[in-house]
């Protein structure tokens, strides 16, 4: 965020209800939130203090057993040998044999641990802190913080020196914390699953995580209160500070721890003076409001408009749809209509076109009584080829007839 | 550009507190609206203008149609009186429709067919009768059937069945600010300037024939004879130059 960082008021340990001073916020505590590599970091850390489990090596193996092979009207898995017992020849070795191995069975040198990069962990936990100043984020984790004064809730120092828990109980009351206290003492039920048979049997929730600087009994103090657990401000542990790969954690501050922050993790411009060659995370986006970005008038004013969409409808066939045949051939209705006009009886068009028809029809007779006179007309020149052919045939029949009187003969 | 402007209306609540985001976008959208206005006018103003103008070419195209039918009529009869022969003009225009089908075609008449873009069964395109084109169809006979298409056939398919590619989609021609847009600046403004440059084959013919999406026409009503026979051979067939009688054909696949 480039906005100036805001001031965080130290309350009194004696009587909270005053504030004994101000301090502006550390750095680390606007860092950006980055969920998913909280979630990422603490899964791989919690992976660190799991102890191996695995079956036996031999389980399931500690026999002389081999398989009888076909012939015997037995199946072909392994048997154990011998005799005497109930055990000779029953099934071995495998994961389907009662006394048989377990499939791929589970071994120690299975990579129990994970390591992960160092810078990646001071992200995380610089993430878990800014997430712990924020009350919606804490809320979220499920923290009962609406007695709480302020986030982040920053205690004067004499709380270090604390040495009795009822002491300490009673200024956590006092910070506002009572309810979330009330809240892990109500929750606490036996676990559920073999946990409960394997020294695991209670859970209960988490409360607040208190980061002292000076230890002077706030350990001893605070350690038998349920829910509440504490933190050197050197040693900020991501499993503690996002339980569960959650960040949010409800964390209370003494004055040095806070003020130690800012030893700790500097700036973005100085990077870390505790911290070897580590400067704390940059967010991806300065401004991540995007639609003031988009609506902005630098983005706005090198944009094209916004265009309807081209749309093309049905087609229609010009050749039923007059209107459509209008649209594309401009025209065409008003040369329609004087067309039908010209058979219309008793219209000029239609006078029109007949004088023309009767016209064509004289010049036509005209030419036909000049041109086409005497043999030259068309059933002339038409029967001239008819009347040749019906003579030959005449005078040839006439001489077959005249052949037949002469054979009679 | 600026007729087709999507203005967004933005409802504001009387008397109600407006956002500065919202303020903002109220007086781009005003100012977007003006503009639109004054585009809209200017196009209406083309428009008329351009069908004006459409109506004028129409009517010498359709004087054209007539002289020129009208001349060859006129040059038959003066053969006729003289005793000549009138050596019928050889036809410009032909219209190919693929009558094969796309299983088993052999690589050459199958890439042929491609160049055609002859690329589906009853697909039809309009081509330039020249060399090429007759040296191409020689390769691809028995799979296509064509001929030359009169002006009514011509009219018919574009009016029922013209789509133009417009970038690369396939577009129907239900307007003629389409075609305008599209050959423009060949001189082709609408349906009717298209019909008269396919139909005389002019000097855009390439440019407009390649406007057109190749025709996909139906099954002929009626049936073919023999897909499998020529046309003119004596026991009746399909495929090759069936010349006028193609018009027959794509009155029953129109």
């Amino acid at each position: 965020m480039a906005t100036a960082r805001p001031v965080v008021s130290i309350y009194n340990f004696e009587n909270p209800s005053e504030k004994t001073g101000t301090m502006p916020m550390p750095v680390v505590l606007q860092s950006p939130l980055r969920p998913d590599l909280v979630r990422e970091v603490h899964r791989d850390m919690a992976k660190n203090k799991r102890q191996a489990y695995a079956v036996k090596p031999k389980a399931g193996y500690d026999t002389a057993a081999a398989s009888w092979c076909t012939g015997r009207a037995v199946a072909r898995i392994p048997r154990a040998p011998g005799g005497g017992t109930h055990r000779a020849g029953q099934a071995a070795f495998g994961n389907q044999a009662r006394g048989g191995g377990m499939f791929n069975p589970t071994t120690v040198w299975r990579r129990w641990h994970r390591r992960v990069n160092v810078t990646k962990k001071r992200h995380a936990v610089a993430c878990a802190l800014a997430a712990s100043a924020l009350p919606p984020l804490v809320m979220a984790r499920g923290h009962k913080i609406n007695q709480v004064a302020e986030l982040p809730l920053v205690v004067s120092d004499g709380i270090q020196s604390l040495t009795k828990t009822k002491q300490a109980k009673e200024t956590l009351k006092k910070l506002g914390c009572g309810e979330e206290l009330q809240k892990v003492i109500d929750s606490k039920s036996i676990r559920a699953g073999q946990g409960k048979a394997r020294n695991r049997r209670y859970v209960k929730r988490l409360g607040p995580l208190v980061i002292y600087n000076e230890d002077n009994g706030i350990t001893r103090a605070m350690r038998n209160i349920p829910g509440v657990e504490c933190a050197h401000v050197d040693r900020l542990n991501l499993l503690r500070l996002a339980p569960g790969g959650s960040f949010g954690r409800f964390v209370i501050f003494t004055e040095g721890a806070f003020k130690k922050l800012s030893d700790i993790y500097g700036t973005l411009k100085s990077g870390a003076p505790k911290k070897k060659g580590y400067t704390l995370p940059r967010a991806a986006m300065v401004n991540a409001d995007l639609s003031r970005i988009i609506n902005s008038t630098e983005v706005q004013s090198v944009l094209r408009p916004k265009m309807e969409r081209y749309t093309h409808g049905i087609k229609r066939n010009a050749l039923k749809s007059k209107e459509l045949m209008e649209e594309l051939n401009p025209g065409s209705t008003e040369r329609k209509a004087v067309q039908q006009k010209a058979s219309q009886k008793g219209t000029p068009e239609f006078d029109a076109v007949q004088k023309k028809k009767k016209a064509r029809i004289e010049e036509s007779k005209k030419y036909n009584k000049e041109h086409k006179k005497g043999d030259e007309t068309f059933y002339k020149t038409l029967m001239k080829a008819f009347e040749a052919k019906a003579a030959a045939d005449a005078a040839k029949k006439a001489a077959e007839k005249a052949d037949d009187e002469e054979d009679e003969e | 550009m600026a007729e087709r402007y999507a203005i967004s209306k933005v409802n504001v609540p009387e008397g109600a507190a407006v956002p500065e985001l919202v303020k903002m976008k109220m007086e781009k959208e005003e100012k977007l609206a003006e503009e639109k206005k004054q585009a809209l006018a200017a196009k209406q103003k083309a428009r008329e203008e351009e069908r004006a103008k459409l109506k004028e070419r129409t009517v010498a195209y359709e004087k054209e149609y007539a002289d020129t039918a009208a001349e060859l009529v006129k040059l038959r009869r003066e053969a006729k009186l003289n005793g000549n022969f009138f050596v019928e003009p050889e036809a410009k225009l032909i219209f190919v429709v693929r009558i094969a089908g796309i299983m088993k075609m052999s690589p050459k008449p199958r890439k042929v067919l491609q160049l055609l873009r002859l690329k589906q069964l009853h697909n039809g395109v309009f081509l330039k009768v020249n060399k090429p084109i007759l040296n191409m169809l020689k390769l691809v006979q028995p799979y296509v059937t064509y001929g030359y298409p009169s002006l009514k056939t011509v009219r018919e398919l574009i009016y029922k069945r013209g789509f133009g590619k417009v970038s690369k989609q396939r577009i129907p021609l239900s307007s003629n600010d389409i075609i305008s847009d599209a050959l423009g600046k060949h001189g082709i403004h609408g349906m009717e300037d298209i019909i008269h440059e396919i139909y005389t084959v002019g000097p855009n013919f390439k440019q407009v024939s390649n406007f057109l999406w190749p025709f996909k026409l139906s099954s002929p009503k009626g049936g073919f004879v023999n897909k499998r026979h020529g046309y003119c051979e004596a026991r009746g067939g399909d495929w090759g130059n069936r010349e006028e009688l193609i018009n027959e054909l794509l009155g029953r696949m129109n």
